[in-house]
């Protein structure tokens, strides 16, 4: 399937001399119609600046930004503008105009368009429903609460029939149970409206609830993007295992001793491996640390175990281990 | 100026002037007071708008020298005393409004004193706006235009009419003097008949009436700026 947005080598630097830095750094992500990307990384990693040049609020350096294989770093200012009505974007601080009502606010971008005030008003209701607050409708934004605030800013994106909604940390500002909600709408708008999501986030339990895929950004590049579900069960890039399990990548004890990182996938195993390695092989083995996920409703474990000084043996465990469906084991060094 | 009550024929000549002069000179002060206005924001209101979107970080950025151009008017013209600017603008009122002297002739030079403040005033109220609500509005294909008529000027509202409230004051206090040149009005009232012809009691009411006058401005446009904004919870 020819891909909706495509990023090719995007790099952007922020200052000149000393105060020089790198946002992006040749970063190409490619996102299918219809799914629910996600854009994750610590903050600094260059996850709003790349959300941003996906509709060019900022212009990147370097590389192109192509829109049903157009590039849109290439249109007139007028071109530009036209397009981004089809990419449509909420924000971690909502952003509603504070001087007008909700439905007014909704109004917003029908009103930039040119549609009729009856029109508009009329759309305006219908996503009010849509999103679960039709009986706010004359309220202005001081009235609402954060969870009603950034639904009100999703109608709003919607209005304009966008094929793309672009989430930057829209969940951040919100309390787990309101972030829930809004993740489930944003879910159903994407199933019944087949808008592509794009969510830019710092939490993985957003990444885990309700996107399809992910990219990892570290430091301005992209350090590792798959399916959520192998990204986060087997994470292959440090980035990826600082995220997924912070206390696995960095145990409290120092690393003299051979250590190897192992990946269950609870779906796929439900054997004891490490109690059966001893019993097997007759070598024991001691945890470091260890931590599950649920990622989908599936459970991944990540474990570190110490490793027996013999060579020859440390093969054995890891071999031994490698052979059990669901699980991967890797010897590993220093950091994780 | 203090003795104004010992000499009961002076009391009743200058009650006369003021039963017969003081209402047209009201009349005269606001009408003036209007025009200045008006003319100030015509000019103003722009000038600020240029000030906020032309510059480099702006929404629609001009040219460095022309940025440094019209900030340096805007500080000359602010920095020169409002007396002397008069006088060097009185030429400037014969061609535009065909005299030198009269109430009128006063409008072009409060108005070219008037503008910059306003331009001052209407940028700062600009530069509140949050930042986020304007990319949310370009994120959404807004114009340059349409995000200074339909984004920056509507939120700002309640900060421009503040602004505004403080440029009335400071306007009718120009006005005041401009009665040294001949401008109509409650200062032409306390300077000319009162002042110089030593009828202080006069003086003292036109005085009266232009701190009044000011008042009413102030709490005026407080309410109204508050009443307009939406930000504030507990709206009746």
């Amino acid at each position: 399937m020819e891909p909706i947005i495509e990023i090719q080598k995007l790099s952007k630097t922020f200052g000149s001399g000393d105060g020089r830095v790198a946002a992006l750094q040749d970063v190409s992500v490619q996102i299918q119609p219809g799914e629910i990307f996600g854009i994750i990384g610590l903050s600094g990693a260059g996850k709003s600046t790349l959300v941003r040049c996906i509709n060019l609020l900022e212009r990147p350096d370097e590389g192109r930004v192509l829109f049903h294989g157009r590039d849109l770093t290439e249109l007139k200012p007028k071109q530009l503008r036209m397009q981004r009505r089809k990419i449509s974007m909420i924000f971690q601080s909502f952003n509603l105009l504070d001087q007008r009502t909700s439905l007014d606010n909704i109004c917003f971008p029908l009103e930039l368009a040119g549609v009729s005030r009856k029109d508009a008003r009329k759309r305006a209701m219908e996503l009010l429903e849509t999103v679960g607050l039709p009986d706010k409708a004359s309220a202005y934004p001081v009235q609402l609460s954060g969870g009603q605030k950034q639904r009100i800013a999703i109608a709003r994106a919607l209005a304009s029939d966008p094929e793309v909604l672009l989430c930057d940390e829209a969940t951040s500002a919100l309390d787990p149970k309101t972030t829930d909600s809004i993740l489930k709408l944003l879910q159903r708008i994407n199933r019944e409206r087949g808008i592509t999501v794009i969510i830019i986030t710092h939490q993985m339990s957003v990444i885990e609830q309700i996107c399809n895929r992910v990219a990892i950004l570290d430091s301005g590049v992209v350090a590792e993007i798959g399916p959520v579900e192998s990204v986060f069960s087997n994470p292959q890039s440090k980035a990826g295992r600082r995220l997924v399990s912070p206390d696995v990548a960095q145990p409290v004890t120092h690393w003299e001793i051979p250590t190897a990182r192992i990946a269950f996938n609870a779906a796929m195993t439900e054997e004891p491996v490490i109690a059966m390695l001893a019993a097997d092989k007759g070598i024991c083995v001691s945890i470091l640390g260890a931590d599950t996920r649920n990622v989908s409703g599936k459970a991944f474990g990540t474990m570190l175990i110490s490793l027996p000084e013999d060579v020859a043996q440390r093969k054995i465990v890891l071999d031994y281990l490698n052979a059990h469906e669901g699980v991967s084991a890797e010897e590993v060094t220093e950091d994780v | 100026m203090f003795d104004l009550f010992s000499d009961p024929a002076k009391v009743a000549q200058q009650l006369e002037i003021i039963t017969s002069e003081y209402g047209f000179a009201v009349w005269e002060t606001l009408y003036a007071l209007a025009l200045e206005v008006i003319f100030a924001y015509v000019i103003g209101l722009p000038a600020g708008v240029l000030l906020v979107t032309g510059e480099k970080e702006g929404i629609h950025p001009l040219p460095g020298w022309l940025m440094k151009l019209l900030n340096a008017v805007i500080n000359l013209l602010r920095s020169v005393p409002f007396l002397i600017l008069m006088i060097i603008v009185l030429p400037l009122s014969k061609v535009l409004v065909g005299t030198k002297v009269g109430t009128v002739a006063t409008i072009p030079p409060m108005v070219i004193a008037a503008f910059p403040l306003v331009a001052r005033m209407v940028e700062t109220s600009l530069r509140e706006v949050d930042h986020g609500v304007i990319e949310a509005a370009q994120s959404m294909g807004a114009s340059t235009w349409q995000i200074v008529t339909k984004v920056m000027l509507p939120e700002a509202t309640p900060s421009l009419i503040s602004g505004g409230t403080i440029t009335l004051g400071t306007i009718l206090g120009y006005g005041a003097m401009a009665g040294i040149i001949g401008g109509g009005g409650l200062g032409k009232m306390a300077i000319n008949y009162g002042y110089y012809n030593f009828k202080f009691i006069v003086m003292w009411a036109a005085v009266i009436g232009l701190i009044l006058l000011v008042q009413i401005f102030q709490s005026a446009g407080t309410k109204i700026a508050a009443s307009c904004d939406k930000r504030l919870k507990n709206r009746s």
